[in-house]
């Protein structure tokens, strides 16, 4: 009986040198597109970035970081030094009430309540907080607070700030406790410490370094919000330090003297938001330094 | 010959937790319980008393909040609160921000994780991370002061071009200024950029890498391999990313106030001015009071909620995605 | 390495603005209407003695001239601060009735709904000046508009320059055909109520009523205060709106001569201005209507404004502070108007705004 040979095929060629022109044209076409998406995202992000830093240095200077705001919006030159005072103290004053209160409440949901109802319900309530848009969360201090007390100031812009800031917190925090291995969990307890022990001692150094950033992103974001800040904390000429008075912020500026057609307005708008965006980029940045220097090697 | 003495069982040391002595374990968890109780707090006082204040303006308007689009509280004739107006002004100035915004971001996202070369992934991520973080206010005086003063040139002529199609022509319709629901739509779609990328970047890296090498392995190009084995898989993130995206846009007040031109009302032509939901609000809430300023609230609340349904649901589908292909937390 | 880098220089940018920050402790006790006070004052209102911060907000129209007023108050008495927020009339109202403030500046009267009982505040005209009806077209630099072609062109029946109405009242201007964008305010505005009431009085096509907010046809663009609709004016070509003098000549914009009822095209001026003010009928309440006057050198869109001040208030400090800084208003300060393009009052109704002063009390 004779064999009969198999079938003869091409061997495969699997070094895409004879691709047809068809699937050769399709890939490079895609990667053109793609890398246009690319391209046309980098033209307003840098066009954005590339003007405000371009006119707010035109502006800048320690003239401009120290003076006080001009009182009719026509004159040229004047400062912002009163609303980088706001900024730090609503935002500073914002994130000394909503960090210790989130990072303490991610603990009760990720190492003491974890799925209990109680935890579930908050897990879901910071959720859905974070939708809160944040002009509701101005007219709702400025109803409970400034109207309650009449008056507009530092404190209720830093309370509003607060309560976008806390959502924010509780759930990068608890990202980052959930990251924590269980096994130092179980050793600690397992060496007889209490609960509290444990994460005071195992459970929170070695997620600090991600709580940190968390905070710092979230500090970031405060202080960039202007909804919130536009009914609760007022206006002021020059700095002001104190709490219980109106004050004003760099974003609240940016917004004021955006729609002003007067040129040193806008000149001053500008130098708000170079500012403002130095000091967002600063804490962006230093979280992210935090977090990857800091982290503790697992 | 040393003998070895036996522990009774009543000298071994009991390390169960009720023996240790709960007091300070017991505060702490007191503590740690009433903090997140705070947020409970906090988001039952807002929905409490948003809702109260909402309550006259919607029982003095009734179904005409929502079914009616003239706004005008200071009527001579009445307060007539119809909040259609700035229902479709944000619907439509999203929409124009996502139909800008998802392409591009998901072509960043490919590009960071397929095309570019390695070196160069970080600094895009870098880059993308500190673009999120611009406040909304620096693209809103941007947009008023750069984009809505030059850009008529180029409405004038895509209404010259597209004016007459069929159908699509009336959206191209005669453009006065700057400050229209496209302008607004614009911005906010720069502004919503980073977030989607960053997400659907994240979505993008989950794809199993098995896969991917096994499509090159079969003889496929790198766009097949995206098209077969990345996007498939990427695709419920995507449209989660995308609705997280559109979350941001409907809530962003100050940028929009600023360019949309405040004239509510109801027309297909994107380059005339109109209105929306937050930048109504921040607009005319300070001269408000009595029934106006409870139709404020009400639209604010409105506005809280959908908000919540898209972010949840944009939430549930990243969630979803990310659970099968890395597995549970 | 660079990332640590960046961020450190970014940590001490941070540190650097934080130390700049070595300001002045304003720790002040608050009061509750709006007011500062950290020593009581003389009876005898000695400019001395008064320390403490006074918040306003109101009208945009007058604010330049509040601003400089302020700028001069606080050179003179050194320890206060007064801030005055340019919010519009509707806001200023609003504020003041919320207790958020201790006067309020409003260019329209208080209405029912506002908040306000009738006997708990006294108005107190400050100074006047004309709404110009200012417009941005390119190669027209002189209009002239007669009340009705105006009345039509807000009313949104006149929707082109080249118009035939606008048109008549130029015969020898050349109108182009752009369209027409009329730039009015989204924000509660004693200015459009001013605007709006001469409209109402003056014209036969205006049909769209009165008030603070009006439903403006659908070409009308809307901006937040007095320079936002300049601001529109300006970055608008085709645009035409109404703005206070003031404005208008800071921004270089070009406005329109309106007929009055003589027939006579008057230019936006202090002089037309005030010559309205002299045949304007004042109320008991010290409010009055320069609006639409007769008189041939009469510009008949002037506007008065007025600040808003309690019958009673709370402490004697606030009191003190509120009556030396309204009687600044009232003399020192007027001399400052004309500079600002604000007409100051005529000596009759100042002394009768003087002494309404009186009628606050305390407690």
């Amino acid at each position: 009986m004779a064999l009969v040979d198999p079938p003869v095929r091409e061997p495969l060629d699997l070094t895409r040198a004879r691709l047809s022109t068809r699937r050769r044209l399709a890939d490079r076409a895609a990667t053109a597109v793609i890398s246009l998406a690319f391209v046309v995202a980098l033209v307003p992000l840098v066009a954005v970035v590339g003007y405000v830093v371009t006119r707010g240095s035109g502006i800048m200077s320690w003239e401009f970081l120290t003076s006080d705001i001009p009182r009719q919006y026509r004159v040229d030159g004047g400062g912002m030094y009163p609303a980088i005072v706001g900024t730090l103290l609503t935002t500073g004053l914002a994130a000394l009430m909503a960090i210790p209160l989130g990072v303490l409440g991610a603990i009760y949901l990720n190492e003491l309540g974890r799925q209990n109802r109680t935890a579930r319900a908050i897990r879901f309530l910071a959720d859905v907080m974070t939708g809160v848009p944040s002009i509701v969360m101005g007219l709702f201090v400025y109803t409970i607070w400034v109207l309650r007390f009449e008056r507009q100031s530092a404190f209720a812009g830093a309370l509003a700030l607060a309560c976008l800031m806390l959502p924010i917190v509780i759930r990068s925090t608890e990202e980052m406790l959930r990251l924590v291995p269980d096994e130092l969990r179980q050793g600690s307890l397992a060496l007889g410490s209490h609960r509290w022990r444990t994460i005071t001692s195992v459970v929170l150094p070695t997620a600090l370094s991600g709580i940190i950033s968390g905070a710092m992103l979230a500090i970031a974001r405060a202080a960039g919000e202007t909804a919130p800040l536009v009914f609760t904390v007022g206006l002021v000429y020059s700095p002001s330090w104190s709490l219980s008075d109106s004050s004003t912020a760099l974003s609240a500026q940016i917004f004021r003297n955006a729609s002003q057609p007067f040129a040193g307005a806008q000149d001053r708008a500008f130098g708000a938001a170079l500012t403002l965006i130095v000091l967002v980029f600063a804490f962006t940045a230093l979280s992210r330094f935090v977090a990857s220097r800091l982290a503790i090697k697992s | 010959m040393t003998t070895l003495t036996p522990i009774t069982i009543a000298e071994r040391p009991d390390l169960t937790i009720r023996a240790r002595g709960s007091r300070l374990d017991a505060a702490f968890r007191g503590l740690a319980l009433a903090a997140g109780l705070v947020v409970l707090a906090v988001l039952a006082l807002i929905a409490y008393s948003t809702v109260d204040a909402a309550l006259p303006a919607l029982r003095a308007a009734g179904l005409e909040f929502v079914t009616s689009d003239r706004w005008a509280p200071n009527a001579p004739d009445g307060p007539h609160l119809g909040s259609l107006a700035f229902v479709y002004g944000t619907a439509v100035v999203s929409s124009i921000a996502l139909v800008l915004a998802v392409p591009v971001s998901v072509g960043i996202a490919l590009f960071a994780t397929e095309i570019a070369p390695r070196r160069l992934r970080r600094w895009i991520t870098t880059a993308v991370d500190l673009l999120a973080a611009i406040p909304s206010v620096v693209y809103g005086l941007w947009g008023i002061a750069v984009l809505a003063p030059n850009i008529t040139g180029v409405y004038g002529w895509m209404h010259r071009t597209f004016g007459d199609l069929p159908v699509v022509g009336a959206l191209f319709g005669p453009a006065s200024s700057g400050r229209s629901f496209m302008t607004a739509g614009i911005v906010l779609a720069i502004m919503i950029v980073p977030i989607i990328t960053s997400i659907t970047r994240e979505v993008l890296v989950t794809v199993p890498r098995g896969e991917k090498e096994a499509a090159l392995a079969l003889g496929a190009t790198r766009w097949e391999m995206i098209r077969g084995a990345v996007l498939p898989h990427s695709f419920g993130g995507t449209v989660g990313a995308t609705m997280l995206g559109l979350g941001r846009a409907m809530g962003e007040t100050i940028a929009v106030a600023l360019v949309i031109g405040s004239r509510p009302q109801i027309v297909a032509n994107l380059f005339a001015t109109g209105d929306a939901m937050p930048a109504v609000i921040v607009n005319q809430f300070g001269e408000s009071s009595g029934t106006f300023r409870s139709a404020l609230i009400a639209l604010g609340v409105f506005l809280f909620v959908l908000t919540i349904v898209v972010n949840f649901m944009g939430r549930v589908i990243v969630n979803r995605v990310q659970v099968r292909f890395r597995g549970a937390a | 390495m660079r990332k640590t880098k960046t961020a450190w220089l970014s940590l001490f940018l941070v540190l650097g603005l934080i130390a700049a920050a070595c300001g002045d402790d304003d720790s002040a006790e608050a009061n509750d209407d709006g007011t500062d006070t950290t020593a009581a004052a003389d009876d005898d209102g000695g400019s001395d003695s008064l320390s403490g911060t006074l918040e306003g907000s109101g009208a945009s129209f007058p604010d330049a001239f509040y601003q400089a007023a302020i700028v001069a108050y606080e050179e003179a008495t050194p320890g206060v601060t007064v801030i005055y927020n340019a919010v519009g009339s509707g806001q200023g109202k609003s504020d003041f009735a919320d207790g958020l403030t201790a006067w309020a500046g409003t260019d329209s009267l208080v209405k029912e709904d506002e908040g306000l009982d009738p006997d708990e505040f006294l108005y107190i005209p400050t100074v006047a000046a004309p709404i110009t009806v200012s417009y941005n077209l390119s190669g027209v630099d002189e209009l002239q508009l007669s009340p009705d072609t105006l009345g039509a062109i807000f009313n949104g029946d006149i929707t082109s320059w080249d118009d035939e109405a606008i048109a008549a009242d130029n015969p020898d201007v050349e109108l182009p055909s752009t369209a027409i964008t009329l730039a009015v305010r989204a924000d509660g505005s004693g200015t459009t109520s001013n605007f709006t009431k001469y409209l109402e009085k003056a014209t036969g096509t205006w049909t769209l009523g009165s008030g603070d907010t009006i439903e403006w046809p659908s070409n009308a663009q809307a901006g937040q205060r007095n320079t936002g609709v300049a601001q529109i004016i300006q970055d608008t070509d085709g645009a035409i709106g109404y703005v206070d003098l003031a404005d208008a000549e800071a921004l270089g914009l070009t406005y329109a001569a309106i007929g009055n009822q003589e027939g006579e095209f008057v230019v936006p001026t202090l002089e037309g201005t005030t010559a309205a003010l002299d045949g304007a009928e004042i109320a008991d309440d010290l409010t009055y209507d320069p609006l639409d006057a007769a008189g041939a050198e009469a510009y008949p869109i002037a506007a008065p404004t007025y600040v808003l001040v309690r019958t009673s208030y709370e402490d004697q400090a606030t009191a003190d502070l509120v009556i030396d800084w309204i009687t600044f208003l009232l003399t020192d300060a007027q001399d400052l108007a004309e500079d600002e393009l604000y007409a100051p009052l005529p000596d009759s109704l100042r002394d009768r705004a003087l002494a309404q002063l009186d009628q606050i009390t305390v407690g």
